[in-house]
């Protein structure tokens, strides 16, 4: 390979992407940073050092209510997308059933179609067949979302995986449910992990379905800041907005430990 | 059938999610966005859209600040991509985890620091201040700037990870070659790789794009209930005015012209992986 690169480009490729990446992760150093003020106005930088917005945020019964509220529909979430998720794509992967590409787009096409139009169709079919917005309209709908995650990275594992360690099972006598469990199950593994994390990810964080299918009874985190940035902004916003990202980055610290990042970013 | 009972049944959850959770209710809306209350067909609704000023006016904002958005990630996005296509592999990895980083956290709260750093007294104004293009307590938040700002840095990450997949796939000794012909390093970029890694600008520029048109919250956030675009504009008509119908109408156009600018992205997407 010819490597002579003019060391100017080499310099000026340098500045670039470091502005670009200052660009990227400005606003959620901004976030963390007003989290620490002392003052009692939004302000970066912050002026002087103080837990007292995390107290306040602990303190707070509506924040912390909220919260609850948005891990406990995470966590079903995360459950349901990824049994869902997974059957799908071992079917795909298969691709016995007919119509498996029309059904692997349609299966992938909340990935790119306005959310805003499923959310508002969903809110829309809800209140005329089922009744009133609760938890369970918010689940179904943050499922939607997020089996599309899980289909791909356990598609991604299993397209690399050995097809003939399926029928090597089938020939040694195992009957169909036994080589799911016990032979194509364990190599989704790494595939149903990353899935997982994205599913709870997104639910975590998701404001437009919720926006539409919340009950005045329940409000997530996102929900609560955002209707606390259209009224009245202070810096707890911050302080529980770094508390959510914090989250995210201990997440992706344990799935790297369990899996090594490369599978989750790739 | 019979055959294959148990793909059927691992895949059955899914099916009747995707029907009942999704496709129903999408084909609702836009059917609902084509009815009179009595049943029979109408385009009255679409014709209110399509004659008021005002809802034109949303329309226009939406298609002017999708196509600079995603015209300037496009033109950021391939150095970008290229730098770390060609970069060591361990620092292609940590790249791409900081680059994906912001894409796990909400949506809310990378707008909030942009209204921290927009806002007046922030950062951006200060610097525009201190360099002597703005008056004092300047604020850039409420402008369309914001919006195009805030969108930017949410849907950057998108452009490049479709450009970096089409420029690791290249074969390197392609770039050699034009090297060796005696293509400068620029020229041979410029020259080979760039048109090579058309179909991933213009894949992740569909997908910026399609994106783009379809948020409300950043928008309404940075830029205010003065500055709507159309999928706030479906928000407020479904949620303050209640007026359903005409909120599907708006559901539906924004859906048929995402749906116009998918195909090209789909089997160029296809195309790129098969």
């Amino acid at each position: 390979m010819v490597r002579a690169v003019p060391p100017w480009v080499r310099g000026a490729a340098a500045l670039f992407v470091t502005i670009v990446m200052i660009f990227i992760l400005g606003p959620i150093v901004v976030v963390a940073g007003v989290s620490f003020t002392a003052g009692d106005y939004i302000a970066f930088p912050p002026q002087g050092l103080s837990l007292k917005w995390y107290r306040t945020v602990l303190d707070s019964n509506v924040y912390v209510q909220s919260a609850l509220n948005s891990l406990q529909l995470a966590a079903v979430v995360t459950a349901s997308a990824t049994v869902v998720g997974t059957g799908m794509a071992i079917a795909l992967h298969r691709g016995r059933i007919p119509g498996t590409g029309i059904l692997s787009a349609l299966m992938l096409s909340p990935l790119v179609l306005p959310t805003i139009v499923f959310a508002l169709g969903l809110l829309m079919f809800w209140s005329s067949q089922v009744g009133r917005t609760s938890f369970v309209s918010l689940w179904v709908g943050h499922t939607v979302i997020a089996v599309p995650y899980v289909i791909r990275t356990t598609l991604a594992v299993l397209s690399t995986s050995d097809r003939f360690l399926e029928e090597a099972a089938r020939t040694m006598g195992a009957g169909r449910w036994k080589t799911l469990i016990h032979v194509v199950l364990p190599q989704c593994l790494p595939g149903i992990a990353a899935g997982a994390f994205f599913a709870f990810n997104i639910s975590f964080d998701e404001a437009i379905v919720s926006l539409f299918l919340r009950s005045p009874e329940i409000m997530t985190l996102p929900i609560q800041i955002y209707t606390q940035l259209e009224f009245s902004p202070d810096p707890s916003i911050a302080a529980v907005s770094t508390l959510m990202i914090g989250l995210t980055v201990v997440m992706l610290l344990a799935i790297d430990r369990l899996l090594g990042v490369q599978k989750v970013a790739g | 059938m019979n055959k294959y009972h148990d793909d059927w049944i691992i895949a059955a959850p899914g099916i009747l999610l995707l029907c009942f959770a999704f496709l129903v209710p999408v084909a609702g809306i836009m059917v609902l966005g084509i009815k009179n209350p009595d049943g029979s067909l109408t385009i009255s609704y679409i014709e209110r859209f399509l004659t008021d000023a005002y809802y034109l006016g949303v329309a226009w904002r939406t298609i002017k600040l999708s196509c600079i958005i995603t015209l300037v990630c496009a033109i950021a996005g391939f150095p970008f991509a290229y730098v770390m296509a060609r970069a060591s592999p361990n620092l292609r990895v940590w790249l791409m985890i900081l680059i994906t980083l912001p894409l796990m956290t909400s949506v809310v709260v990378r707008t909030f620091g942009w209204m921290v750093l927009l806002g007046r007294g922030g950062l951006l104004p200060e610097a525009l201040y201190l360099m002597g293009f703005v008056r004092r307590n300047y604020s850039l938040m409420h402008t369309e700037a914001a919006i195009i700002i805030g969108m930017i840095q949410i849907l950057f990450p998108f452009m490049v990870l479709s450009i970096v997949g089409v420029i690791l796939r290249l074969d390197p000794r392609i770039e050699e070659a034009s090297r060796v012909m005696g293509c400068s390093f620029l020229a041979s970029v410029k020259r080979v790789v760039l048109p090579l890694s058309i179909p991933g600008i213009v894949a992740g520029s569909l997908l910026v794009f399609t994106l783009s048109v379809s948020y409300f919250i950043t928008p309404s956030l940075l830029g205010g209930a003065r500055l709507p675009v159309l999928a706030g504009s479906i928000y407020e008509t479904a949620t303050k005015s209640q007026d359903w119908a005409f909120a599907a109408a708006q559901s539906l156009i924004l859906f048929i012209g995402v749906l116009i600018l998918l195909i090209p992205y789909i089997s160029l997407t296809r195309k790129s992986h098969g």
